[in-house]
This record gives C-alpha cells, sequence and structure tokens, in this order.
C-alpha cells in the first residue's frame, strides 16, 4: 500500500513540474519576443519598459515589482542599461528570481576607458543597445535556454528546437536585410542618441554625431549649430531619432540642410508596425533605406 | 633564484595590488553628496514696527545630505543618511539623518525588516528626502505635527505584500523609540520610567489606472505618549493620495495631497501651562485638531516643472493656533537630476488667539547631486 501511495505521489509531483509553466519578465520587449520564441507555450512572459519608452528612465513602479513578484526570471539587457532594475528586484521579495544578465558573451562595443560624469551618461560596461545587432540575438538566445534549463531541465530539447527554427528564420531575414541595406553601406548619419552603434557596425553605417552633446545630455544651441555645419559639409541624409526623445533640436538640423529627420524604434512596440523583433528590423531597414535612397 | 625573485616580486605585487583594488571597487558602498543652498526674503520682519517691506536678500545654506548605500549580503542592504544642518554651515556638526540595515530577501511570509534609525514609513512625503520636493518649503501640517525632520525614530519596522492579486498592497507596522514627536521631546522625561514606545502603521494600495496613469492611496496611524509625567497619549490618523499622469517622458502631472487627524489627551499646552477647570483645579483635555497639504507639479519639458500648493493646519496643542498658505513654485533641471534650481513664492498667513500675522516669501534653492544616489520610487 505504502509502494502504491508513493507511485502516485511521485507521478503526481512529475505531472505538475512537466505541465509546469516558466514565468518570465523582461526589461525590454524585445527581449519578451525572444523569450516566446524559445519558450513557446511553456513559457508566460512579461515585460517592464514598452517599446514607446526610454530604457534608461523608468520610474521604480510597485506595479512592476508585483511583476517580479511571481516570475521565475528576469530576463536584463545588462551593462548598466536598466540601472532601476535592482530596486525593482529588491522590491518584489522574490526570493527565488533568478535574474539573468544576457549581455554575457556580446562583444561589447564602445568600452570606455575612463568614465565619470564629466563624459555624460556614460556606460562604464560599454555600449548596451546590442540587440539592434540581429547576430547577436543567437547569443541572446543561448543564454535564454541555459536559463530555462535550469528551471526546466526536460524541456531543453525542446527550447533548443524552438530556438533552432526561429534562429534558421532570422538568419534568412538577416541575409535580405543586409541585402536592403548593401547599397548604402558607408552612409554618413547622425544619431539623437548612442543607441545605433551595434546596428550601424552591422550595416556598415558611419554615424558621424549624436544630436546629444554628451549621452543623456539635452542638445544645446552650440552643438546643434556645429550639426547644421557638419550636414552643410557632409553628405548626411538622416537623423535617426528614437520615438521617445524630443523633435525640436533634430527638426532644427532638418530644417537648415538637406537631412531628413526618422524617427526609428529601438525596440518592439515603437511604432504600430515593430510588432516582433523581425518586423521591428523590418520597419528599420526600409525606413531608413528609402531615405538614404 | 634571485634573478626570478627580483622579476617576480613586483609582478605579484602588481597583481596583489590589482586585486586589492578589483575587490575594493566592487564592495565599496555607493556615496553621494546633495547639498541644498538657499537664498531668502520676506516681507514680515518689521511687521512689529507697522512696516512691510522685503528684507535683504539671505544666502543660506539648508543642509548637506551624504548618504552612503550598499547591499550587505545577498538579503539584505544598509543605508547611512549623514546630514550637517543649516543656516550655520560652520558651526553645525555632521549628524545622523538615517542608520538602518533592511532585510528584503529570506525572510518567511517575504516579510521585509528594517530596524535603525529611519525615515518612517508614515503618509507619503514622510519618506522623501527633501531634495526630492518638488517646492521648496515643508508643507505645514508636516511641520506641524511631525516636526522639520518629519517622523524620523529609532525603530524596527516590518512590512508585508498583501494577498490582494496584481495590485500592490502592503502593510508596514513599527515599534518605535517614540521622543521623534516635537512637542513630546520638548517635554524632558526626568521620570526615569521604560521608554513610552510609539507605533505606527501604515497601509497602502497601488493602482495602475492607465498605461500612463497610477495612483496610490494610503492610511497611516501613529499613536505614543506625548507627556511622560501624566502618560497621556496622542494618535495621528493620516489619509494620503499620490496620483501621476506622465503622457511622455518629457511631461507629467503629479497630483499628491495628505490629511493628517490628531486626538490627544492633555494635561496642559504647548507652553507647559496645566489646563485647568472652572473651579481652578488641574483639567485633562482632549484636543481634535487636524491639517491637510495639497500640491500639483506640473513637468511640461525635461527640464522645467511648475506647480502650487495649499497647506492649512491646526497646531497639535490647539484648535485655535492656525495657520494657511499657498505657495507658487518652478524648478529648472538643466542636466537631470544633477544640478537643480527651484524657485518659491508663499503667502503664509497665521492666526492665534493673541495674533494675526501674514507673510509673503520668496525663496530660491540651489541644489546638486554628486554620485548614484537613485531616484525615489513612485
Amino acid at each position: 500500500m505504502k509502494h502504491v501511495l508513493l507511485v502516485l505521489l511521485m507521478s503526481v509531483a512529475l505531472v505538475a513540474s512537466a505541465s509546469a509553466t516558466i514565468r518570465v519578465v523582461t526589461s525590454l520587449p524585445d527581449l519578451a519576443d525572444f523569450a516566446r520564441q524559445i519558450g513557446g507555450d511553456k513559457v508566460k512572459v512579461d515585460f517592464i519598459v514598452r517599446g514607446d519608452q526610454d530604457p534608461h528612465f523608468v520610474e521604480v513602479k510597485p506595479s512592476y515589482m508585483m511583476k517580479l513578484k511571481s516570475a521565475d526570471i528576469f530576463f536584463t539587457v545588462g551593462m548598466e542599461l536598466e540601472l532601476w532594475a535592482s530596486q525593482l528586484v529588491d522590491g518584489s521579495r522574490n526570493a527565488n528570481l533568478n535574474v539573468v544578465d544576457l549581455s554575457r558573451g556580446i562583444q561589447k562595443l564602445e568600452v570606455p576607458g575612463v568614465v565619470n560624469a564629466s563624459l555624460g551618461d556614460v556606460h562604464r560596461f560599454g555600449n548596451p543597445h546590442y540587440w539592434l545587432d540581429p547576430r547577436n540575438v543567437r547569443v541572446i538566445v543561448n543564454e535564454m535556454i541555459e536559463a530555462y534549463a535550469k528551471v526546466s531541465p526536460g524541456d531543453e530539447a525542446f527550447f533548443r528546437s524552438n530556438a533552432d527554427a526561429y534562429l534558421k528564420k532570422l538568419d534568412g531575414k538577416i541575409a535580405q536585410w543586409e541585402q536592403v541595406m548593401k547599397p548604402f553601406a558607408g552612409s554618413k548619419i547622425i544619431t539623437f542618441h548612442k543607441s545605433w552603434s551595434y546596428f550601424a557596425n552591422w550595416l556598415g553605417l558611419q554615424i558621424v554625431a549624436q544630436v546629444e552633446p554628451l549621452p543623456g545630455i539635452a542638445p544645446t544651441p552650440s552643438h546643434t549649430t556645429e550639426l547644421i555645419q557638419l550636414c552643410r559639409q557632409g553628405s548626411i541624409k538622416a537623423i535617426i531619432v528614437e520615438p521617445f526623445y524630443d523633435m525640436s533640436a533634430p527638426e532644427q538640423i532638418a530644417r537648415s540642410t538637406n537631412a531628413k529627420v526618422l524617427q526609428l524604434p529601438t525596440s518592439v512596440g515603437g511604432v504600430d508596425e515593430a510588432k516582433d523583433y523581425i518586423s521591428l528590423l523590418d520597419y528599420d531597414t526600409n525606413t531608413l533605406a528609402a531615405v538614404l535612397k | 633564484m634571485h634573478r626570478f625573485a627580483r622579476v617576480a616580486a613586483p609582478l605579484l605585487l602588481a597583481i596583489a595590488i590589482s586585486n586589492i583594488c578589483v575587490s575594493q571597487s566592487t564592495v565599496n558602498p555607493e556615496i553621494s553628496v546633495i547639498p541644498r543652498f538657499l537664498v531668502e526674503t520676506n516681507d514680515g520682519q518689521k511687521l512689529d514696527q507697522g512696516k512691510r517691506e522685503f528684507s535683504q536678500p539671505d544666502f543660506q545654506f539648508q543642509e548637506l545630505e551624504l548618504a552612503i548605500q550598499s547591499y550587505l549580503n545577498p538579503f539584505s542592504r544598509a543605508d547611512v543618511i549623514l546630514t550637517i544642518p543649516g543656516p550655520d554651515i560652520e558651526a553645525n556638526k555632521l549628524g545622523i539623518e538615517e542608520l538602518y540595515a533592511t532585510v528584503f530577501r529570506g525572510l518567511p511570509l517575504d516579510l521585509n525588516l528594517r530596524f535603525g534609525k529611519y525615515r518612517v514609513d508614515y503618509g507619503k512625503l514622510n519618506m522623501v528626502h527633501p531634495h526630492a520636493w518638488p517646492f521648496v518649503t515643508q508643507p505645514l501640517s508636516q511641520a506641524r505635527f511631525l516636526g522639520e525632520d518629519g517622523l524620523n525614530d529609532l525603530g524596527i519596522s516590518a512590512s508585508i505584500l498583501l494577498p490582494t492579486g496584481d495590485v500592490y498592497s502592503k502593510l508596514t507596522v513599527d515599534v518605535l523609540r517614540g521622543n521623534a514627536i516635537p512637542h513630546a521631546a520638548g517635554i524632558a522625561d526626568t521620570t526615569g520610567a521604560n521608554p513610552f514606545y510609539a507605533n505606527s502603521a501604515r497601509l497602502m494600495g497601488f493602482f495602475t489606472l492607465t498605461d500612463e496613469s497610477d495612483l496610490e492611496l494610503g492610511l497611516s496611524a501613529l499613536t505614543g505618549i506625548h507627556d511622560p509625567y501624566n502618560r497621556d497619549r496622542f494618535w495621528y490618523l493620516n489619509g494620503d493620495f499620490k496620483y501621476k499622469y506622465r503622457p511622455s517622458m518629457y511631461t507629467s502631472l503629479v497630483l499628491q495631497g495628505e490629511y493628517l487627524y490628531n486626538t490627544r489627551s492633555a494635561a496642559q499646552n504647548q507652553a507647559f501651562m496645566p489646563f485647568l477647570d472652572a473651579a481652578g483645579n488641574p483639567q485633562t483635555r482632549t484636543i481634535n485638531s487636524s491639517g491637510i497639504y495639497v500640491y500639483a507639479d506640473y513637468q511640461f519639458f525635461k527640464l522645467f516643472s511648475i506647480g502650487g500648493r495649499y497647506d492649512w493646519s491646526e497646531a497639535p496643542y490647539s484648535k485655535d493656533d492656525r495657520a494657511a498658505g499657498v505657495s507658487v513654485f518652478a524648478g529648472y533641471y538643466p542636466v537631470e537630476e544633477t544640478l537643480g534650481l527651484r524657485l518659491e513664492y508663499q503667502h503664509l498667513k497665521t492666526d492665534t488667539p493673541a495674533s494675526s500675522t501674514s507673510v509673503n516669501t520668496i525663496l530660491l534653492q540651489v541644489l546638486f547631486s554628486l554620485g548614484p544616489h537613485k531616484a525615489h520610487p513612485f
């Protein structure tokens, strides 16, 4: 009788663990898209920052702590992009939360030698906007599989299979995006913030300046004048601005030069068309290509 | 061997030093310095001479806050806030505003425990350091009932998240040393009796209304002995709200207010004069009084904000000692939170049974923030 009871209990436990859903929260909606693609129906995914919000500055709201309170995994971009994250994690009171920094295997760009406030809001571990180079998605996905497998080891093959299918699809899109942007390799652009370094590095674009005089510092009249001069001297066709930044300085530059201001999202949901990561890069590459023509 | 030692020794020393540097940089706490300066003028200094004229603007040092904060281990963190209070920048010494440890992880029922000296989770404004207020002057009800430094005492605090689904609701309970209330501290306790602890509690709920707007509601209570000789008890009951609408990164509207109700039994008034009945015998009276503030703060561009505040407050020991104020204020933050200028105009009317005065004050506050002191939560 005892043995039968034991077997029954073990069976219930096995069924329960097999059907358990991994509760995932990500800082950005782009990471949420990857998390869903890999996890399929075995994960429930939510995110903190909307695509039309600046991920650097997020108000520490109790409602975000609630999202993390019941989560198993919290995926972050890392490299101190989400300086607000530690307050949310501590406020969640979730002792079992596994916080995963996805930047671990990324080839980092713009790692500064010296960091102090006179240089603006410089990230001391390098530029954290690495998800805008789709070749980095493979690294992100591998970290996610590892984290999922720790929570649900029996499903690792399922996660790997999903990841392989997604990465195959993404490889096809990468070739397509590179084809679209190939004629514009070497083109000079201006960006509002240093969010596009990985994107430009991937596509061979040349970022010649930022609208911000220093990272995180609001545009000044003198710097805007310098950019107008720069645009007039060089063949700069595009000024890329994220949807959450103020348009006045970029528009002032555009009015005085031949450059066009483009509002390009850096994250899923930044514009209506960017419904997932692939449509985000579809939108960004097609819109930019249309202006650089 | 000697040659090897000559080469290896400096190398090993360099590795050792670099290891020390690395480990120091990882264990050093975050250190921030936030001083506030003030230029003030008012037209109330010569009222007793029958003159109403603005005084010469007075340069003042308001306060320096030195924050040292870090994790102690994976389960707890420590916060040390040292201050030099104004206005005398040369004479005043560094004091302890807050010194506490918080255990935020690993306790049963996800309990959060805080112990030390700290700003008590009472009402909405009390836990916010003055440098983070959108205005310069302290709301009247807070100053009169809680004191210039707010409700800040030695104690132990425990908080728990309530099982209210997706709604964040928290109950905090404190046991405090009990002498933080200025009017209680005003009566020197030489009774030699055991300390009279104060108890505080706050229940708050946070409601997400839309993607752009949130509402926080709170109820607080504080009780303690304010007169150790007569063992007279006071009760403060407080209701607070904060609404925030943020449609874009550069625009936000904050509406916030608190109502505080005081009830206490007292054998003497604020001037330590005993209450007497008609026959001239000592008498204990029940005093009920209250205070309120409401403010709106509108950020209309990344660098600018404007707002207004209404204050009305009676006194802890008297309903007849009243003050009312109207303030308008503007903030300018040229480089995020590292540098701030706040300008405030306040019209303040004070009524007591003996007199009635009104004073206009203009204040310009300048502050900077050196270091990584984090933003206060919602």
